[in-house]
């Protein structure tokens, strides 16, 4: 006569599987949650509070506004601008040469500055915002 | 005669304290994420030829209304270069990474203002990107 064997397959506890679910979610949702960007890095001077006094006579100067790119007084499309500004600070050898004033129009829209701003640092320039400040004054 | 009850022990099944340890691990490191500024509702502007981004020291962002966060907490430009002073504090150069997260319709004139606040305050500007879409049809 032959006597039959226990069976040797182990299950999981059945118990466990809400718990192994529950893990694996959050697990995926904070792979999801932690995912890397992507972007595009940028040197700035340090904004100095008092003015330099230094030659900006050398520096380019770079006008933004939403129809056009001005480029030390020549108006140039993007593709245009991003030849002419590495034709320019080609000539430069200085660092302090490579400097670029940025003025942009008030209602510049962000993607065209990027566009700017991208063809500047590609170029080897220094970017450098030229603000507008209000001042109150008083008359007495 | 008195009969003695029989003692009932509740005790947590020692197997799960696995789980259990894994799952509060995961919490405190949700928790941990001050940075959280998931609920900032933007888009991003789309510019070809963009990298990845190492880690943020602090993440500052645009919104929709045109409205100023610094790592989730909204925050007026005006005060925004001493707050991300306080913030990078005395962190060395190569790690003062700074986050800008523009909402892509935005205009210089609210973009402005935060970009010379972080460069006041000497942080290394990144400025957060989607990769432009290529054309199949070259």
């Amino acid at each position: 006569m032959k006597l039959n064997r226990g069976k040797m397959l182990v299950d999981p506890p059945a118990c466990a599987s809400s718990d192994i679910a529950f893990t694996l979610i959050i697990f995926f949702l904070v792979c999801a949650a932690v995912q890397p960007e992507t972007g595009m890095s940028q040197a700035l001077p340090k904004t100095e509070s008092q003015t330099e006094k230094r030659d900006q006579s050398q520096n380019l100067e770079v006008s933004i506004t939403p129809s056009s790119i001005v480029l030390n007084g020549s108006p140039l499309n993007l593709e245009n601008f991003t030849k002419r500004i590495a034709a320019e600070l080609k000539k430069k050898t200085r660092e302090a040469d490579r400097i670029v004033v940025v003025k942009s129009a008030p209602d510049t829209p962000y993607p065209i500055w990027l566009g700017v701003s991208q063809a500047i640092d590609q170029a080897g320039g220094i970017l450098t915002l030229e603000l507008e400040t209000e001042k109150t004054i008083t008359v007495e | 005669m008195k009969l003695q009850r029989r003692k009932l022990t509740a005790s947590v099944p020692s197997f799960a304290m696995g789980d259990i340890g894994f799952l509060l691990l995961i919490f405190f490191v949700i928790l941990a994420r001050s940075q959280d500024d998931s609920h900032i509702q933007w888009q991003p502007a789309k510019l070809d030829d963009i990298e990845m981004a190492a880690a943020p020291r602090a993440t500052v962002s645009i919104d929709t209304g045109y409205k100023t966060y610094l790592d989730g907490k909204e925050i007026s430009p005006d005060n925004l270069a001493a707050a991300l002073t306080d913030v990078l504090a005395d962190t060395p150069a190569g790690e003062r990474n700074v986050f800008l997260k523009v909402h892509r319709e935005a205009k210089a004139t609210h973009f402005e203002p935060v970009i010379a606040a972080i460069s006041e305050a000497g942080g290394d500007l990144v400025h957060i990107l989607e990769p432009e879409e290529q054309n199949s049809q070259k």
